[in-house]
């Protein structure tokens, strides 16, 4: 219940954190970085349900190894004992709006523990949005190492 | 009868009409994978101003090493060549459509030469197409190299 209170307060949040500046976002602009920002937290929160409504079913998810997952596989990923994040960031983002469509860009630090060793992954990441009725979901995300 | 008569050319109607969005489907999976291979074939022969006309002005680029490139700057490297591509190979293509929107993942093989060293690359990429005016045109690339 916290949790869905939590992205719903987040999706009501005007400044989305990590957001392109010098530029004047419109409403769904931000509610699309709010989104990003909330699919980390259910990530983190390993919250199955938050993620279901950010993700569509035909989710595509190329990881930065270059492992493909549909949502399924995904969500399985992110309920595995094996990781652990602990700090989640997206440090810049930027949203593109084509219509009905989103794409954004950004940068993200992830630092957590993995089979008991501590990691830090800094990668970029290439998003597609689609709006469907009043709602956004994610049916596209890449993600690519930035090496350090 | 007159009832029977009307179901019948409903039924017939929305068969027919199911069967036209299929086949619209059907060519737009196929005109997007054309506008992939000709991607390719136009990078292999530094053929910018054919790439020009495919992508969106405001294309965002994230090759395999997590650097962002604008269109300009994608267009100039092709141009320069200064990847020293020999051969761009799209090993297998899949098209997920969203309406006005399509989802390409794929993976491909380069081979090139770089420092006087021959390379061979293999990613995973995802592309999206967005139909504008009529043309389908690339919003947004990612790749990613496969690490296993």
């Amino acid at each position: 219940m916290w949790k869905l209170l939590f992205i719903m307060l987040t999706l009501l949040a005007a400044p989305a954190l990590g957001a392109q500046s010098g530029e004047q976002l419109s409403t769904e602009q931000r509610r699309i970085l709010s989104l990003e920002n909330a699919w980390n937290q259910a990530v983190q929160q390993r919250d199955a349900r938050a993620l279901k409504m950010l993700l569509a079913p035909d989710l595509i998810d190329v990881e930065y190894d270059g492992t493909m997952m549909d949502k399924t596989q995904y969500l399985a990923s992110v309920q595995s004992p094996a990781g652990q994040p602990l700090r989640m960031v997206n440090e810049s983002m930027a949203v593109r709006l084509y219509g009905a469509v989103a794409v954004v860009n950004g940068v993200y630090r992830e630092d957590g523990v993995k089979n008991g060793k501590p990691y830090t992954i800094h990668e970029r990441f290439t998003d597609t949005w689609i709006q469907r009725g009043d709602s956004w979901v994610c049916v596209a995300s890449e993600s690519t190492l930035i090496p350090r | 009868m007159r009832t029977i008569l009307s179901v019948v050319i409903l039924v017939c109607s929305v068969a027919a009409f199911a069967s036209a969005q299929d086949t619209g489907v059907a060519a737009a999976r196929s005109n997007i994978l054309a506008l992939e291979n000709a991607w390719d074939q136009a990078q292999e022969h530094g053929d910018a101003k054919a790439l020009s006309a495919i992508f969106d002005n405001a294309l965002i680029f994230v090759d395999y090493d997590g650097k962002l490139l604008t269109k300009a700057e994608y267009l100039a490297r092709v141009k320069s060549n200064d990847t020293h591509m020999q051969q761009i190979v799209a090993e297998q293509m899949s098209v997920q459509m969203f309406g006005g929107t399509a989802i390409v993942v794929g993976t491909y093989r380069v081979k090139g030469v770089g420092n006087g060293s021959p390379y061979l690359r293999r990613g995973r990429f995802t592309d999206t197409w967005v139909l504008t005016d009529g043309h389908w045109i690339c919003v947004a690339a990612a790749t990613t190299p496969i690490l296993h």
